[in-house]
């Protein structure tokens, strides 16, 4: 009961933090994705197409690009608009506008792993491959597994004219191609330059340097583990070396429907998915 | 800055209407669909299935499955375990156990029609082709349940195919209750007799939830203050649509939903959604159309 008391108080003051009961307003703007998935990079490749006149650091990243699991509902309301919410939620209607960012999940599940030995979640121990069966089963986070959050969205937003899928991998290959569909989607002029300088001050090593010198400012880092990075090596594969031949054939069976229209190579056949194939058929000729 | 006193009162003593923010079990069993496909109906025969010595009716329905759209938190968590709960929430990863009904939503659009004249949210004069706009252009006027592909969407892309999730189709379960019913007896391991099958189908029977309604409409939350010249328990049939909907409001829904109208075996009238459609379905992937008869792997 006092406990209800006092999420009444907060209820009231607007002092809670709205994460999912998020008041939506119709011209805001989504950077979502699933965990992990390069939605960090996005955020700050958005941050300065958005403020050029910003210097955007893990200090005031939660103003610029707000978290709405990190800031209380009374300072998300008071933010100019458009707002562009970070947000790794799975489908809400409520969203119009969306950049989504997919990685292939065999990375994903990698770094969740690592993220959560950095959030004393998983003990230094724990294997990867137990990490994994639960990561499949989507009990390693409130945001539906890879597959249901990836899935929800594309089968009701794909081909949409307010829907942005990028792919993580495509970002790494081709920063600027990619941030300039993202300029263009958002409606902000930048050329060339300007966007190369973007993609110039995000690289991973000025995100390093960033992370060294504030982790202990920003929501998601202070009071984590500082010897398990945060921004870690930022390049795509690392499941090959990372991940057992049998983890990585679970994920497969789980969403190699789904990993095949994203365009990410499998290394099993299709013999022993149990995953949905409906999204496929369903998106199938449906024009991006 | 003060929000109203009512208000906050409810949300301190969880009175307010749960919706998705109530405490979900893992035992917890969820029936879903999108408004007007036959919920209510699958409501009644779950109730029947699970409770053979009740006398289920609208005057006890909110306690035997209750409605998460209609209930507070409070209300629900007094619920016994296992829980069946009645929603129209579109995805949500936390419902584990889901029967899943989809409708041809061409009758779900005439439906709706009806439901929202005898809410009141629209008046009689309002035209049935603007309303259908409305349908699918997500702007109807009661809550946020995502438009109809998106719900459905988001619930097959998601769960098909997967233990815990039975998709139903609620013309199939017209077409044949006893074969959908056991269906459903089997999914929420329920024994069934002859016996219990025929009394469920009997005892939730369009005729005799007409007659519930004539009795109880201005007593269930779901009828109560409604318009009661327009009923809620309509037709009970499918394919209406093919006599009342005009042509372009037909159109304007395959133009929309066709593929996945298609994938869940409707077939498309309009000529422009049948080109469409049938683009689509030459593309390298029509050999995965798998039956929707399949049940999920044990």
């Amino acid at each position: 009961m006092f406990r209800r008391a006092l999420a009444g108080a907060k209820y009231v003051l607007g002092l809670q933090r709205p994460g999912r009961n998020l008041a939506v307003f119709p011209d805001d703007v989504f950077i979502l994705s699933y965990p992990k998935s390069g939605n960090t990079w996005t955020r700050f490749l958005v941050a300065h197409l958005v403020h050029p006149q910003e210097s955007p650091s893990f200090a005031n990243i939660n103003r610029l690009i707000p978290d709405p699991e990190a800031l209380s509902k009374r300072e998300l309301h008071r933010l100019p608009r458009p707002r562009y919410i970070k947000s790794h939620q799975y489908f809400d209607p409520r969203y119009r506008k969306i950049v989504y960012v997919v990685r292939d999940p065999r990375d994903v599940a990698l770094s969740q792993y690592h993220f959560h030995r950095k959030r004393r979640l998983v003990p230094d121990g724990d294997s990867v491959e137990n990490f994994v069966v639960r990561f499949v089963a989507g009990s390693t986070s409130p945001y539906g597994s890879w597959g249901e959050n990836v899935a929800g969205w594309l089968a009701t937003r794909y081909g949409h004219p307010g829907f942005l899928l990028l792919r993580y991998e495509d970002m790494i290959a081709g920063t600027t191609r990619e941030l300039a569909k993202v300029a263009q989607f958002l409606g902000i002029e930048a050329d060339r330059e300007w966007l190369q300088e973007c993609a110039d001050r995000c690289s991973a090593a000025e995100m390093r340097k960033l992370e060294h010198l504030q982790a202990h400012l920003w929501s998601s880092t202070k009071d984590t583990r500082q010897d398990v990075p945060f921004i870690r090596e930022a390049k795509p594969g690392g499941w090959k070396s990372g991940l057992t031949q049998a983890s990585v054939v679970h994920i497969e069976h789980a969403w190699g429907h789904l990993m095949q229209f994203l365009g990410y190579e499998l290394t099993t056949d299709e013999a022993g998915r149990t995953g949905s194939d409906f999204l496929e058929a369903v998106l199938v000729g449906r024009e991006q | 800055m003060i929000y109203g006193v009512r208000r906050v009162v409810k949300y301190i003593l969880r009175k307010d209407i749960a919706s998705r923010d109530f405490p979900v079990y893992p035992d917890d069993a969820f029936i879903v669909s999108y408004p007007r496909s036959g919920n209510t109906w699958t409501r009644f025969l779950v109730a029947n299935l699970l409770h053979p010595d009740e006398h289920v009716t609208f005057a006890n329905i909110e306690r035997l499955v209750p409605d998460s759209e209609a209930q507070s938190a409070r209300y629900l968590k007094a619920i016994p375990r296992p829980r069946a709960i009645k929603s129209h929430q579109y995805f949500d990863p936390r419902y584990k156990k889901v029967i899943y009904i989809v409708r041809d939503p061409r009758d779900v659009a005439l439906s709706y029609y009806d439901f929202q004249r005898k809410y009141r949210h629209i008046e009689d004069g309002y035209p049935l082709s603007r309303s259908v706009n409305d349908f699918v252009t997500g702007n109807l006027s009661s809550w946020d349940w995502g438009t109809w592909g998106e719900n459905v969407g988001s619930w097959i892309a998601t769960r098909y195919r997967q233990a815990g999730f039975l998709l139903l189709r609620y013309e199939d379960i017209l077409a044949d209750t006893e074969r959908e019913i056991t269906r459903i007896a089997a999914f929420l391991d329920i024994p069934t007799s002859p016996q219990l099958l025929a009394n469920t189908i009997e005892r939730s029977s369009a005729k005799r939830l007409r007659s519930l309604e004539r009795a109880q409409g201005d007593k269930w939350v779901s009828t109560k203050n409604k318009r009661s010249d327009i009923p809620f328990i309509r037709s009970a049939s499918s394919g209406g649509w093919k006599n009342n909907l005009p042509p372009e409001s037909v159109a304007a829904i395959e133009a929309e939903w066709g593929h996945l109208m298609t994938r869940l075996g409707y077939e498309l009238a309009s000529e422009r959604a049948m080109a469409v459609s049938s683009g689509r379905a030459a593309s390298n992937f029509s050999a995965l159309h798998l039956s929707l008869r399949e049940d999920p792997p044990a």
